[in-house]
């Protein structure tokens, strides 16, 4: 069962095939607010009693997914990557210590889960569920969207490059960078980068790849100094062909590059620069 | 008639009475400058460094008269400072004894020794002296305007051009010689035509006044005519002497007196021993960020600097463009403290003059303070001024984030605790916990020795050679921290005490003789300054062991190496500890034949990792070399070495890097001692377990 | 004005890893301690605000649950400048909803102004604990929130939330509220030895935990998970490394 909250929920077409039913939660309020979402989601499962409620695991979800399962007393994990009914009991499956372990936990009842995104493909084709309206009560929120600012424009496209050369953590000082940004240009990639640079002013949020940055698909990504955190991974991971440089063997990264080197980047960096 | 000449012999009594009124005058205002300059110190923090005053005196004397740190490195103006500071004494005393004479013992004793054998005695010396004072005036222009070697250029690194004016500083440098070669010179005329007057034979005692006297009196200058020029002459030179007296405190004549001064109240262990901080001190009172935080003897050594700049010069930081020199340092802080309005309102020194990146470009090397000929201390006050840095938090995030990973995780890498023994995996032996067994030797390995690819051989290579000769050694395995020697050079001073502190707790609970360590950083900071928080042992570094080893004829070299080497020595091993011989006598007792660079022992060229700089972001200018690329152009010059030897890990780590970037790579090589000397046993490879590089290393 | 900053200290992970007994969490000996990222920024941002307020009275109260080991994580925000801390005894594995009820009767008790937590902590990733406070003690609670603009005299709360895409959706907010944290919104500041040294002298209350009720969720299995073909490694010297990637560079851009 798929529900769709929103002010017009008719207007988004979400017959998918192998939806069986879709149920359509009216609310008053043009755009996502906490106290909202809640009280329409709260709404749909006293209504529907289903056996587990799936979220993204997404800014909008994090503001009230939590918040939703304590109150009702049901079962909550995040950042899930693999969910099975077995018998009666719900199995999801999701990582700590950034990957390195993994853990099955399981609910006896009804739980609500945040899945991670980009680890199932896209819903695609046609089906022809059934409809359904559900009423949810109206609410004053307590926390009120007042409008939405882009990130100014820039100069920058990283979604439409064919070649990106991206950065993290590992290039260390500001300074640094420069030399990347020529070697991008020398080997008709275009710069991007990790959350870290971004978060220390290095860098413009238009470069970032990952979850609270853009996310990105091209013919090759080349990774010098990224660990690998799950949001980074998240926005570049169905690129074409990944090769990522780390002088951590462990890094996450290699765990979805196709071709990886435990080398020191500037070392590499200097070398490829010969090449190009 | 006797032999002797009457002072004041065409004056009139106002006159004399007069003469006496100036020299009141300008002994007060000499005093009031002097009054001045002691009430400015006062302004600082206390310290000690009056004990011993005897031994000081004594020491400073010697210093003083052997001019031995003034010759340093540059004989030629030892020599110009020698024979003008003797000049000028012999000139003075010889005045004092005419003063003395003509007030004191005169007039009160009745006794006139000024005469007679005395008297032609005294013309002679001061006669020979006052030419030694011109010809070490002439050496020292020459050197100056003539000659301009690097140290006297007042270029400084840290600003742009047109940011800065010296011409004050050159004005007051030619001023200096200039008065007193005036002095000098209108000394002699003044005696030329005092004799000239009457020309009675036994001053030929005095040769030049002699000389000259004939000379004018050749040109009809004699009699009346002399008298006349010589009483007008007389008023010239006294009262230019007389202000020159009375301006001491103002100019570049307050040396004469500021840098002996400093020189008495020095701290042999400046810098070796840093001061510990007590633990109720207030946030705003860490470290060096007003003026008046420094303490009265450094603001003492402000005044005694003379801008020589053999710091300027001798720096490494200085040398590569960093935005540090130094001398530029200690006078921008004189300046400061000049300024009567700074002191009274206790004025930041922080920023303004002195910017964060002049600090930050230290490497804590020594060598300013190693040379400075009056004893000036650079590296601890920059030390107290990063101290106030960090107390702000005002530092690279770089440096910043090492700080943090020191803290949580014990070493610099940021590494877990049970990798730090990790290198230790490959060797075929076993190595023993000294936290559980006793040994002789107590191994505190470091963090670059531990965790460093590169250095990890080296650190093998010791373990190999102490275990082939049977010494009973042992480490302490992941209990060990980083010894913090770096952390405290770089101003985070709570982080080294709470580090030393937790080394000093896991140290006492072992059962061991000695300490030794292969990294000269860890080496210094146990053996110097861990004792000030309780933990003191006998601490070697391992040069000094495996040499000792080797005399006692317990290790003993399988053959002669052959090889041709240069050997750096370590800022932490030589110039902190004066650890110079051990290393080359080692290097010896292998075979290998030694070749000095041009930079050695105490003058040994930073590789530029000290002082946390191996922590933080490059700082050199644009196209510039790094330190250690400089230091391996100097040694590859010397042509045909086969190695590049260093005794500690970080500069194995710098200079590895630097012969790849310098371009030189597969002109030099790099080897660390310990390499050589397991060489030098011709051990069998290890087995299976270690590198191929390990093994290719031994097969070469 | 009163803010209070829920912090947590983190256990990371090295690249070897060993299991409790039971199987069920990973073996204390192989983690090392430390305050969480986000709560560094979640503090400097509380100090900010009180900086700027100015006021006489204002407080800066730092509180976490576990066990002794977490002190030093509250230190290291005292010696920021935090004016107490407060630890709620927990032993054990520690789940959002667990760590949420030790943690509400404190807060509650406290009566700020604002609370704050960070969006996530690095080793567990659940982006639930503050949300899950916040519904605890009957706030509002906005997540990952990038910008505060703290208007004192209309006791209003404008902050930013950070999207994706680098998407900002600004919202006005009742106090008080419950703000979870974003890294990037700040700059903590260094807090020196010497200050967590003399941290010490600073309080901290630790308090048994009250509350019961179910955790989020229960631990069936953990392990660590099969590399799979994971990425084909280049050998070689960088050099050899770079002349690879060019190659892979040229093939795959054709």
């Amino acid at each position: 069962m798929l529900a769709v909250i929103a002010k017009d929920p008719a207007a988004l077409d979400v017959s998918f095939a192998g939806v069986d039913e879709v149920v359509r939660v009216s609310v008053e309020q043009e755009e996502f607010e906490g106290d909202v979402a809640l009280a329409a989601v709260e709404a749909l499962i006293a209504a529907r009693r289903p056996r587990a409620t799936l979220l993204g695991f997404t800014v909008n979800s994090m503001g009230y997914g939590p918040a939703l399962a304590l109150r009702l007393g049901q079962g909550f994990a995040s950042d899930v990557h693999a969910v099975a009914l077995e018998g009666d009991t719900l199995v999801a499956t999701r990582s700590f210590h950034g990957g390195k372990v993994h853990a099955e936990l399981e609910f006896a009842g009804p739980a609500v889960l945040l899945l991670r995104p980009t680890t199932w493909p896209p819903a695609e084709g046609a089906g022809s569920p059934t409809f359904a309206d559900v009423t949810a009560p109206s609410v004053a929120s307590r926390a009120r969207h007042v409008a939405f600012q882009e990130v100014a424009q820039a100069d920058v496209d990283i979604t439409t490059a064919d070649f990106l050369l991206s950065i993290g953590r590992g290039v260390g000082e500001r300074e640094n960078i420069e030399q990347f940004e020529e070697l991008a240009a020398k080997m008709g990639a275009v710069l991007s980068v990790s959350r870290p640079l971004v978060d220390a002013g290095w860098m413009s949020n238009a470069r970032q790849v990952g979850q609270s940055g853009k996310t990105v698909k091209p013919k090759v990504y080349l990774a010098l100094g990224i660990s690998g955190a799950v949001q980074h991974l998240a926005g570049m991971k169905a690129a074409g062909t990944i090769v990522a440089v780390n002088t951590d063997p462990e890094a996450a990264i290699f765990g979805v590059a196709d071709y990886g080197a435990v080398a020191d980047l500037f070392d590499v960096a200097e070398e490829l620069d010969k090449l190009f | 008639m006797s032999e002797t000449r009457q002072t004041f012999e065409n004056l009139a009594l106002w006159q004399i009475v007069f003469w006496y009124c100036l020299i009141a005058i300008s002994t007060s205002v000499f005093v009031w400058g002097v009054i001045r300059l002691v009430r400015k110190y006062r302004q600082g923090r206390s310290t000690t460094r009056l004990d011993h005053i005897g031994r000081r005196l004594l020491r400073t004397t010697r210093l003083v008269f052997t001019h031995a740190w003034i010759r340093r490195r540059d004989t030629t103006t030892g020599l110009g400072h020698a024979f003008v500071f003797y000049g000028f004494l012999v000139l003075f005393i010889g005045t004092a004894i005419l003063g003395f004479q003509d007030d004191f013992a005169g007039p009160v004793l009745g006794v006139h020794f000024f005469r007679d054998w005395f008297y032609l005695g005294y013309s002679l010396f001061l006669d020979v002296f006052g030419v030694a004072l011109i010809v070490g005036l002439v050496v020292l222009a020459v050197k100056r305007g003539i000659l301009r070697p690097f140290r006297l250029d007042y270029w400084r690194p840290d600003r742009k051009e047109g940011e800065y004016d010296r011409r004050p500083w050159v004005i007051d440098d030619w001023a200096f010689l200039g008065v007193i070669f005036f002095l000098a010179l209108t000394g002699f005329l003044l005696e030329g035509f005092r004799i000239a007057e009457t020309n009675p034979s036994f001053e030929t005692w005095s040769p030049l006044g002699w000389g000259l006297a004939q000379g004018f009196r050749a040109i009809g200058v004699q009699g009346q005519t002399a008298e006349s020029a010589h009483f007008v002459l007389w008023w010239v030179h006294g009262v230019v002497a007389l202000s020159f007296v009375a301006t001491i405190p103002y100019t570049k004549a307050l040396h004469m007196l500021s840098s002996p001064a400093n020189v008495a109240v020095r701290d042999d262990r400046a810098g070796k021993r840093l001061p510990t901080l007590p633990a109720d001190v207030k946030s705003d009172d860490v470290g060096y960020a007003r003026i008046t935080d420094l303490t009265w003897n450094h603001l003492v050594s402000l005044d005694a600097c003379t801008k020589c700049g053999k710091c300027h010069a001798a720096c490494p930081a200085t040398a590569t463009g960093y935005p540090l020199s130094p001398r530029d340092l200690i006078l921008d802080l004189r300046d400061v403290a000049a300024d009567a309005d700074a002191m009274q309102e206790r004025r930041s020194i922080l920023g303004d003059p002195i910017r964060p990146e002049t600090l930050w470009s230290c490497m804590q090397c020594m060598a300013c303070v190693e040379i400075c000929p009056v004893g000036i201390e650079h590296v601890p006050i920059i030390n107290q001024m990063r101290r106030a840095l960090v107390e702000r938090g005002e530092m690279d995030t770089l440096l910043q984030s090492t700080f943090e990973m020191i803290h949580t995780s014990g070493n610099s890498f940021g590494e877990p605790k049970r990798k730090r023994a990790r290198w230790a995996k490959e060797l075929d032996f076993e190595l023993k916990d000294v936290r559980k067994e006793p040994a002789e030797l107590l191994w505190f390995v470091g963090d670059y020795a531990s965790f460093d690819p590169r250095n990890q051989r080296a650190t093998r290579a010791l373990a190999r050679v102490l275990d082939h000769v049977g010494a009973d050694f042992g480490i302490l395995w992941d209990a060990e921290k980083t010894g913090g020697c770096d952390v405290r050079l770089a101003g985070e001073e709570g982080l080294w005490a709470s580090l030393a502190e937790e080394n000093i707790r896991t140290i006492s609970g072992c059962d061991f003789e000695r300490i030794f360590s292969s990294d000269p950083h860890t080496f210094h900071t146990l053996r110097n300054e861990y004792p000030d928080l309780g933990g003191s042992w006998t601490v070697l570094h391992h040069s000094q062991l495996l040499l000792e080893l080797i005399e006692a004829g317990t290790l003993v070299p399988a053959k002669p190496l052959g090889y041709r080497v240069t050997y750096h020595d370590p800022c932490t091993l030589g110039r902190y500890n004066g650890v110079y011989d051990a290393p080359r006598q080692l290097l010896a007792a292998v075979g290998c034949e030694l070749v000095e660079m041009p930079r050695n022992r105490d003058n040994s060229f930073c590789c530029g990792a000290g002082g946390g700089r191996i922590w933080m972001k490059e700082l050199k200018a644009e196209g510039a070399k790094r330190p250690s690329e400089l230091r391996i152009d100097e040694a590859v010059s010397l042509g045909g070495i086969d190695y590049f030897v260093c005794a500690c890990p970080k500069d194995v780590t710098m200079y590895e890097d630097a012969i790849k970037t310098s371009g030189h790579q597969g002109e030099i090589e790099l080897r660390e001692l310990s390499e050589l000397v397991l060489e030098s046993l011709d051990l069998p490879p290890l087995a299976a377990v270690g590198g191929p590089s390990e093994n290719e290393e031994e097969a070469a | 004005m009163k803010i209070v900053v829920c912090i947590k200290q983190v256990a990371a992970l090295g690249d070897e890893v060993e299991f409790s007994d039971d199987g069920l969490d990973v073996d204390p000996d192989y983690l090392e301690l430390a305050l969480n990222e986000w709560d560094g920024y979640a503090t400097e941002e509380a100090l900010r605000i009180c900086e700027q307020a100015g006021g006489e009275g204002d407080e800066v109260v730092v509180v976490s649950a576990g066990g002794e080991e977490v002190d030093a994580a509250l230190r290291r925000c005292l010696a920021m400048g935090a004016d107490r801390g407060v630890r709620v005894e927990l032993a054990g594995r520690a789940d959002p909803f667990t760590v949420a009820r030790a943690l509400a009767p404190v807060v509650a008790r406290e009566q700020p102004d604002l609370v704050f937590a960070g969006v996530q902590s690095s080793d567990a990733v659940q982006a639930a604990t503050g949300i899950a406070l916040a519904e605890l003690l009957g706030l509002p609670g906005v997540a990952v929130v990038n910008k505060l603009d703290w208007d004192a005299a209309a006791r209003r709360a404008r902050v930013h939330r950070e999207l994706e895409g680098g998407l900002v959706d600004v919202v006005d907010v009742e106090t008080p509220a419950l703000l979870t944290i974003q890294t990037g919104i700040n700059e903590p500041r260094y807090a020196t030895l010497r200050a967590i040294k003399q941290a010490e002298q600073k309080e901290i209350v630790v308090e048994a935990a009250a509350g019961d009720g179910e955790p989020a969720y229960r631990v069936r299995r953990m392990f660590v998970p099969p590399k799979g073909e994971g990425a084909e490694m280049l050998a070689g010297d960088p050099a050899q490394v770079a002349a690879r990637i060019a190659e892979l560079v040229k093939e795959r851009l054709a």
